[in-house]
């Protein structure tokens, strides 16, 4: 009897782990048995190339929930973290257009990477359709309190070597402050972290003395008083810190954003694109997707397809010009 | 109240039902797996890890900590009951525990290594919450070159306090440290070692290495192991222990915890050092040492005390430096790492509800350990009928499934496999898996933060010696490293004065 019990255990255990691992490859099962007439044939599986909790995720989460329910069938988010997203927008790429397998698009992986890593790891928009733009996510320069540094100015006159903090090679995060540094001719040393976290503590206890982080990372130290903005990175002042200037409007050319897109693999039926692109509007437009956009600090840029990818090439090129211009190698010295 | 409102808003946390479900969870798996010899609970933790995706992160963590103290109560019963004992920690155990069971005492055994146990524990929780908001206030000083020295002095006594052969041990954390290194670069974006294969970009994953070596290489090494007829298990009478055991054995308890929790705070430390320094202890405090061997209580109070407390102060490294003092504190460290939680000297102030809901759950945790491993005794030594060749598959399988879901990828099923292959080689040539997988978890962490130091010290490596905090784990890495040194020198002098003083004693007979 008690045996039994133990076995049950255990068997109750491994069919939780079927029960995941099922869930999990659900919505490929149902694209394989596509019947290319009809959209959507079973559940529509979004991909994305970082790991959950992360704000890429919460995006995708937040936009899958609203598309579901317009949609009419389910709409499960696999994450497959790995090499900046490439990974995962490469095996969504090569998937059946048939538009049962999105993948939520990160622009610094078409804009940025390619700035810092192998040809290898990088992904090109041309064997994607992209569907939709959703939002826009920018950075703040912040310093130490410590350090006593109000403003770009402030920065410039330190007589004092700073070290500069960022989130990671080959991010934004870098690009935008490698490009002020470069542009106010400013001599310091950069510092790279893992992710914005922990750039964010250092400035905290003035290991660095400047970090460049996403917003929504940055804000509550910001209100809490423990960091000091100095100025934000995209074209023009920030809904939620309109009080700190841009370095657009100081006089840098350095328009660095975040932004996030849905895209499928190239080639899908105008049917299919049209009930995507529709799916994505009503999700965007729901209020519990605005008030999500809200409390994670995310500006809407919802633009379409088209938009999204001449914006992104756009901002490939000027990245690419800007820094050979200004000699700047994301790649280290 | 500004330091306890914190710790008391920790109990709401772990007073959730979800939360107290999943504690529950957590210490009858673990006290399961504390019974089987062999599954341990690095291996069971490991194994479970990608059930924890779903959940909460403090959820995830109270489970997994509950698998790690419930196995230290549950190796105990198999030491008493059958001379077996299900976990490393509970080998002492055997000595004195399976003597007092045939002497009818198997009550009293079991019921002072519970009682034990739970004071052991609760002394150690006690010293964690008032030491670990110490360390924190440290906090925001431990940049790069702290984390260096850190790191630095975790791989050194990883190498060097770990059991088994020391040159092992190094080899082991050798390749530990090199795996570490393989994936982009995260200062220059070179790849290391990817081979052009964009799945190992960001390096090889904590996780897969973890469940092969430590999952999946011990299913294989049991499997080549007969299954071991478990003898009838003696009659358990009367499991609360007599008042004259209590008196007995309340010093060795005593004694135990407070070693058990300086014994566990130590890298490279853990339940099982602290469960075999303390029955030495007690062999040589004891009026009559003959005594040991032959049923003596203290000799199962005091191991299984210092177990416990060891198990609990292990967390202590953990929650407070982001430094994991055993194979299994590198797995909870891995597990915080996918929950988007980074272990170190923030997590307190950063994640208050994180940090006191698992240490408050402790308490609740061990509590229940307490009323379970008295009614259940019967029903955990049953367990072991159960065959290996229906146990090996049936986990297996479940680390195959949990490796697949870490991030939908055959990749990592594959890693899996392979480190699995290699766990099973390690183990049969006498490596222990956890040096490499601890010097696998410091290593990045050692890589990446000293170049972050050397780029704000612009260079200058003294400047690891003018910051304090940085300085003083320094003096203390080399104190380590030249201990054993010291150690032998010191014990040559002793052994040379012992003999002359036998020499003395001899000449002063032969007067």
């Amino acid at each position: 009897m008690k045996n039994r019990m133990a076995r049950r255990t255990l068997l109750a255990l491994s069919s939780a782990g079927v029960v995941l691992a099922l869930s999990a490859c659900g919505g490929n099962v149902g694209g394989g048995s596509a019947d290319s007439a009809q959209f959507p044939s079973g559940p529509v599986t979004l991909t994305v190339g970082q790991a959950p909790g992360g704000s890429t995720d919460l995006i995708a989460r937040a936009a899958a929930e609203g598309m579901a329910d317009s949609l009419g069938v389910s709409m499960p988010v696999v994450n497959k973290p790995g090499a900046n997203g490439a990974l995962a927008t490469k095996e969504v790429a090569a998937m059946k257009a048939d538009g049962q397998n999105l993948v939520l698009l990160n622009a610094s992986l078409i804009t940025i990477t390619p700035l810092a890593v192998s040809e290898n790891e990088t992904v090109s928009l041309d064997d994607l359709d992209v569907l939709m733009g959703l939002s826009q996510d920018d950075y703040v320069m912040v310093a130490s309190k410590a350090s006593g540094l109000k403003n770009i100015d402030d920065i410039k006159k330190s007589e004092k070597k700073l070290s500069f903090g960022t989130t990671g090679v080959g991010t934004g995060s870098q690009l935008a402050q490698e490009l002020l540094l470069a542009q106010a001719d400013i001599e310091g040393t950069t510092v790279p972290f893992d992710s914005g976290s922990p750039a964010l503590t250092a400035v905290m206890g003035d290991q660095v003395q400047v970090s460049t982080i996403q917003l929504g990372e940055a804000k509550p130290q910001i209100d809490a008083g423990t960091v000091v903005p100095i100025t934000v990175f995209s074209k023009e002042r920030n809904e939620f810190l309109p009080d700190v200037p841009t370095a657009v409007e100081s006089g840098y050319e350095v328009p660095v954003s975040q932004y996030r897109a849905i895209a499928a693999p190239k080639g899908l039926s105008d049917e299919a694109k049209e009930k995507l692109v529709a799916s994505i509007k009503d999700a965007t437009a729901a209020d519990s997707y605005k008030s999500f956009n809200k409390k994670n600090l995310l500006s809407t840029h919802e633009i379409s397809g088209e938009e999204v990818v001449s914006e992104w090439t756009e901002l490939a090129e000027t990245y690419k010009k800007l820094t050979d211009e200004h000699e700047i190698s994301l790649a280290g010295k | 109240m500004e330091f306890f409102g914190p710790v008391l808003d920790g109990f709401n946390v772990v007073l959730d039902p979800t939360n107290l479900l999943y504690c529950l969870l957590g210490v009858v798996v673990g006290m399961l797996i504390g019974v089987l010899p062999g599954l341990g609970p690095a291996a069971t933790i490991a194994i479970l890890l990608p059930m924890t995706y779903g959940v909460e992160p403090v959820t995830a963590i109270i489970m997994l900590a509950g698998i790690f103290y419930g196995a230290q109560y549950g190796g105990t019963i198999t030491s008493v009951l059958l001379r077996l004992p299900g976990e490393a920690s509970s080998v002492v155990t055997v000595f004195d525990g399976y003597v007092m069971a045939k002497q009818g005492r198997a009550g009293a055994a079991l019921g002072i290594a519970a009682i034990g146990s739970f004071f052991g524990a609760t002394v150690s929780i006690i010293g964690l919450t008032f030491l670990a908001p110490l360390v924190a206030s440290f906090a925001l000083d431990f940049g790069p070159p702290e984390y260096t020295a850190l790191a630095m002095l975790g791989i050194l006594l990883v190498a060097t306090i770990s059991g088994g052969t020391k040159i092992k041990a190094i080899i082991a954390a050798a390749a530990g440290l090199f795996l570490a290194t393989i994936g982009r670069d995260g200062f220059t974006g070179a790849e290391r070692f990817t081979f052009g294969n964009l799945s190992l970009a960001d390096g090889i994953d904590f996780v897969p290495i973890a469940m092969g070596l430590f999952g999946l290489g011990e299913i294989l090494y049991n499997l080549e192991e007969r299954h071991r007829a478990a003898t009838a298990p003696v009659k358990v009478s009367n499991v609360w222990p007599k008042g004259k055991d209590i008196k007995e054995a309340s010093g060795a308890i005593g004694r135990g915890s407070v070693l058990g929790f300086f014994l566990g705070i130590l890298p490279g430390g853990g339940a099982t050092i602290a469960s075999l320094a303390s029955y030495a202890m007690e062999k040589k405090t004891a009026k009559d040492p003959s005594r040991f061997g032959r049923g003596a209580i203290e000799g199962v109070a005091g191991p299984e005390s210092a177990n416990n407390a060891a198990a609990t102060s292990s967390f202590i490294p953990l929650l407070t430096l982001g430094i994991p003092a055993n194979a299994t504190m590198a797995i909870i460290f891995g597990a915080l790492l996918i929950q988007g939680i980074t272990p170190g000297p923030q997590l307190i102030n950063d994640d208050p509800q994180l940090f006191w809901g698992v240490v408050n759950s402790m308490y609740i945790g061990n509590i229940l350990l307490l009323i379970m491993s008295i009614p259940l005794i019967g029903v955990f030594v049953k367990i072991l009928r159960v065959r290996a060749a229906i146990l090996a598959p049936i986990t297996a399988l479940i680390t195959m499934l949990g490796a697949y879901t870490i991030r939908n990828s055959m990749f990592d099923v594959l890693l899996v496999v392979l480190f699995g292959a290699i766990g099973y080689l390690m183990k049969k040539f006498g490596f222990e898996p956890g040096p490499l997988v601890l010097a696998f978890v410091l290593g990045s962490l050692l890589e990446s933060n000293l170049r972050r130091s050397l780029l704000v010290l612009e260079g200058d490596p003294t400047g690891f010696f003018t910051r304090p905090i940085s300085a003083t784990l320094l003096v203390l890495f080399v104190f380590v490293a030249i201990w054993p040194v010291i150690k032998s020198a010191i014990d040559k002098r002793k052994t040379s004065s012992t003999t002359s003083a036998v020499v003395a004693d001899k000449e002063k007979e032969n007067a």
